[in-house]
Formats: structure tokens, sequence, C-alpha cells
């Protein structure tokens, strides 16, 4: 019975610590970024270093480089996980190779993944450095936890739904579309949103890639510096920087957190509805 | 209605998408040709201490010429001299002066940076040779009555993991971060200074050119001298002051064209207010 309690007790502190991380890393943002928050905060250029005025130009920047980087890679791990999970065994040779490459891309520091970018799209592509290579690296890192998570999706539909589709005559492809898809609707968002959040908070793989030039970007093939770097240099690198790097930072965590339940709603309704339908 | 909101959400992003990738082509075709548009884009990349002023001089040098864009990118000093010698940047940055076996490189000084270790304006010692220095920031000397000072336990202010003045106090005195028994770890000068003022017995080491500012403006901070040198702008001007770099603009061959201008405009007198604003020392004109 005692042993019991000293359970339930160790549990719940766990589970308090937890969100005592949480509070106190919010708590520490508000209070030191809130006074710094404002309207022109948002709307203004960054000058004398960043210490003064805002980061409207930053924030845009770090919009396209995410926007890139979903829109290069959500595509591509969709196709893949599609092709892991429907057209090919899992135990075959082939799908083991792609799996373990993945498990290997996955666990790249994303310090390696700016190297790579650095050398592969902004000097061997000729991108120099830009929002579309920032973005294409992203989309690089974030391709293995989305291809993950969407394959897994799809692998625990249930095999009932592929035999009955094939039972009423649907294609392939229909079955994929009306019935395995929307199943695995959950997943595919959650994966979405882990890729959309690596790459919203990603600083070491950005700062060789998209740059740390803080003009407002004509192009995507325009240096445009991410949030997180503007709080890296304005916290490591700017003397009287701070106050700005936390009001930057409880910026980059309420976009996440916007563009985090936007991403999710958003799929939610789209693929419940053609479940519903259909 | 909810599916409505989404289409709509959607098809803006991607409009979005498209109106920046479109805007790119239209620059591209632009770029091959340079009749229809001259501007000019000069790419400076290395020393993240040099990068925050470079880019506001980059600022200012493209508000007065129009046509003329500066990219600034960081990554060290090495990348910079690399940069700069593979041909990859116009202008590379170095926060050092060049190492012998990059002679064959130009190098242009457009600031200085200095450190000085400051007191409390209370404490009644004006000197410290290297040595104590060192046994107070190591922890062998802990109250200020061994050096004839108060009898007061001595808070040592040091900088935190990442700061370059760290680097520089660290490779001066020859000393590891590990080394440093420190009270307080602080993160940019104006809290070093602000520390030191409000505390009577506390010993940092900050920026000369900030700490003088502020001693000369009642903050109860004192700069004191190194190796028998006063600590003060004029001393990292002339280099007489042990404790100094140069900050280094690199370009592979003699500049030219915008490079030139550029790398003139940031050693004029016309920045000299952006540099002390980054508590930099302009060089003597």
């Amino acid at each position: 019975m005692l042993k019991n309690r000293l359970a339930t007790v160790l549990i719940w502190l766990s589970a308090a610590l937890i969100c005592a991380v949480f509070v106190c890393l919010l708590a520490d943002m508000l209070r030191n970024g809130l006074p710094r928050l404002s309207w022109s905060f948002l709307s203004q250029a960054p000058s004398d270093a960043g210490r003064a005025g805002g980061i409207a130009p930053i924030i845009v920047s770090t919009g396209l480089i995410v926007l890139v980087a979903v829109s290069a890679a959500a595509p591509l791990s969709l196709a893949t996980a599609i092709l892991l999970s429907e057209f090919s065994s899992p135990n075959s040779r082939f799908c083991q190779v792609i799996e373990r490459s993945l498990e290997v891309l996955a666990g790249v520091p994303s310090i390696v993944f700016g190297l790579f970018g650095n050398a592969f799209f902004c000097i061997y592509l000729g991108l120099g450095f830009s929002i579309l290579s920032g973005g294409l690296t992203l989309a690089c890192m974030a391709l293995p936890i989305m291809i993950n998570t969407a394959t897994v999706g799809l692998r625990s539909a249930p095999d009932d739904y592929r035999l009955c589709a094939a039972a009423l005559g649907m294609s392939r492809g229909a079955a994929l579309l009306h019935l395995l898809l929307p199943a695995a609707a959950p997943a595919i968002i959650a994966g979405l949103m882990l890729g959309i959040a690596r790459a919203g908070a990603e600083t070491a793989a950005l700062i060789f890639t998209s740059g740390y030039v803080d003009r407002m970007p004509d192009t995507l093939m325009d240096s445009g510096r991410a949030l997180s770097v503007h709080i890296y240099d304005l916290a490591m690198n700017v003397a009287g920087g701070d106050a700005n790097a936390y009001a930057s930072a409880l910026v980059l965590v309420v976009l996440l957190l916007i563009i985090n339940s936007l991403a999710s709603s958003l799929t939610q309704h789209w693929l419940r509805n053609r479940i519903m339908t259909s | 209605m909810k599916k409505a909101i989404s289409v709509a959400v959607l098809s803006l992003l991607i409009l979005a998408l498209g109106y920046f990738a479109n805007r790119s082509n239209l620059s591209g075709s632009e770029a091959a040709n340079p009749a229809a548009s001259s501007t000019e884009k000069l790419v400076l990349t290395g020393s993240s201490t040099v990068a925050p002023l470079a880019a506001e001089i980059g600022k200012r040098f493209e508000s007065r010429h129009p046509k003329v864009r500066i990219d600034v990118q960081t990554g060290g000093s090495s990348r910079g001299v690399n940069d700069a010698r593979s041909g990859l940047a116009d202008i590379g940055m170095a926060s050092r002066a060049l190492k012998p076996d990059e002679a064959e490189l130009r190098g242009f000084t457009i600031a200085l940076d200095g450190i000085s270790i400051i007191l409390n304006a209370a404490n009644p010692l004006t000197t410290l040779d290297k040595q104590q220095i060192i046994d107070i920031f190591t922890g062998n000397i802990t109250n200020w009555n061994e050096l004839g000072g108060h009898d007061a336990p001595i808070t040592v202010v040091n900088k935190a993991e990442g700061r370059s003045t760290l680097e520089l106090f660290l490779h001066y005195f020859d000393l590891k971060n590990t080394d440093i028994k420190a009270q307080v770890v602080i993160g940019d000068n104006q809290q070093g200074i602000k520390t030191v003022a409000g505390n009577p017995d506390a010993i940092g080491y900050v920026s000369v050119g900030a700490a003088e500012y502020e001693a000369g403006h009642a903050v109860a901070i004192k700069l004191l001298p190194l190796d028998g040198i006063e600590a003060s702008v004029e001393n990292v001007r002339n280099s007489r002051f042990p404790l100094s770099r140069p900050l280094n603009l690199v370009t592979k061959t003699e500049p030219g064209g915008v490079a030139k201008a550029f790398i003139d405009f940031a050693g004029s007198a016309e920045v000299n207010d952006l540099i002390e604003a980054q508590y930099f020392v302009p060089v003597a004109h």
C-alpha cells in the first residue's frame, strides 16, 4: 500500500516537474520578452545590429523558408511513404535499404545538414546564400521524420480496408485516396507538424544556407535571416541584444504554435470530410 | 465553411510562393541582361564579431548607393579568410590580424577591439600585475586583503562561453575557461559593467570602448592598466595596449569597383559612430 502511494507520488512529481520546466521557460520568456513586444517591433526592420527596431523582414524570411521546406518535403515524403507502405513489402531488401538510410539521415546533426546544404545548394547548384537554399536544406532535414510517421500511419491502417476496397472493385489509387490516406491522416499531420517545428526552430542548418542578411527579401534567391538565427545572434553575438532576443523568441514560439494548430485543423478537416462523404 | 477556409488559406500560400518565385525569375532574367538592371551585389563572409558592424556599415552604404546590395554572412574569421581566398566572397571579415601564411591577401583594418580589466570605483587598488590577475581568476587569491585592499571576498565576473571577449582574455592570460573560478557569469559588456558597478568587491573584464564610455559617464567602475599600459581607446588606437586585436576586411587581390568603394567607406570617418555603437574603436584617420 505504501509502495503504491510512493509510486503515485513519484509519478505525480515527475509530471509536475515537466510542467514546471515548461512554465519556467514560458514565464522567463514572457517576463523578458513581453515588454519589448509591440506592433512596431513586428512591423519594423531591425537597426543597430538588432538592438533597436523590429523583426519584420526576419518574420517574412522565416515564413518563406518554412514554406519552401514544407512544399518541397511534403509531397516527396508522402510519395515515399505510399511507396514504402502500399507498393512494397516491408521485408523486401529495397524497403529495408530505404528505411535504414532514413534512420541514418534522421540521426545526422543539423550542423552537418547546414554544411551539406552550403556545399550542395549554395555552391554546387549555385543558389548562393538564399531562402531557397535554406528551405531545401530544411526539407532534407525534415524528410526522415515526415516519411517515417506517414509510413507508420499508413501501415497501421487495417488490412480490412484494402481487402474491402479490392472486393468492391476500387482501384488501388482510389482506395488510397479515399480510405487509407484519411485513415492515416493523424500520423501524416503529426509528421508534418514535427517537420515544421524542426524546420522553424533550426539555427545551425540555416546560418550557412539562408544566411545572415536581415533585409526584407525580394525574391527566394535573396539571403534572409531566420528567427532562430536572429535570436542566436542577438543572444550570443550582439552586446545589449538580450531584450530583443527574448521578444524574438516569444514571437517564434507563438508563430510555431499558430502554424501547428493551423496545419493540424486544416488537414484534419480536409481529410475527415473526405472519409465521411465517400 | 471550413472547407472554404482551408481552400482559401492553401491558395493564399500557393499564391505567396508563386509571387516570390516569380520575382526571382524576373530578377534572374534581369541578371542575365545587365543592361536592364545594374544592381551590384557584394558578399561579405567571416567573423561573427565583425558581422553586425559590417551589416550596419552595409546598410548605410546601401542608402548612399541605391544600386548596390551588401550581403553579410557569418561563419568565423577562418571562413572569412578562406572565402576571400577562394573567391566565394568578395570580401572576407577577420577579427584578428592576418597570419604569416595569409600574407598574399590584402587586409584593411576598419576598427580595433580592446579588453580591459575593470574594478569598482570604490576599490582602493589601482593596479594589478598579470600573475595577480591570473591568481584572482583561478581562485588562488580570494580576498582583496591579500593584495593590500579591503578585507572582503573577491567577486570574479567571467564572460559566458562563446563570447569572443572571453577567448581573447583566456588567450592573453594563457588560461582555460575550466580554470576560472567565477562567482558571476555574464553575457554582454553592459551586463559586466553593471555587475562591477553594483558590487564594490567585483572584478571583471569588458570591451575598452564600452568601459571608457561608462566610466566617463559617472558609472562606478575604473579601468586597470595592463602591463603598465593605461586601458584607453587612445592606447588601443595606437596599438600600445597589449590586449587588443584589429577587425579586418580581407580581399584576395587589390580591390576595385564597388568593393574598393565599400572598403574605403568602411575605413572612413563617416562610419565612426557605427563603430562606436558596436563598442569598437575607430582607427586613426
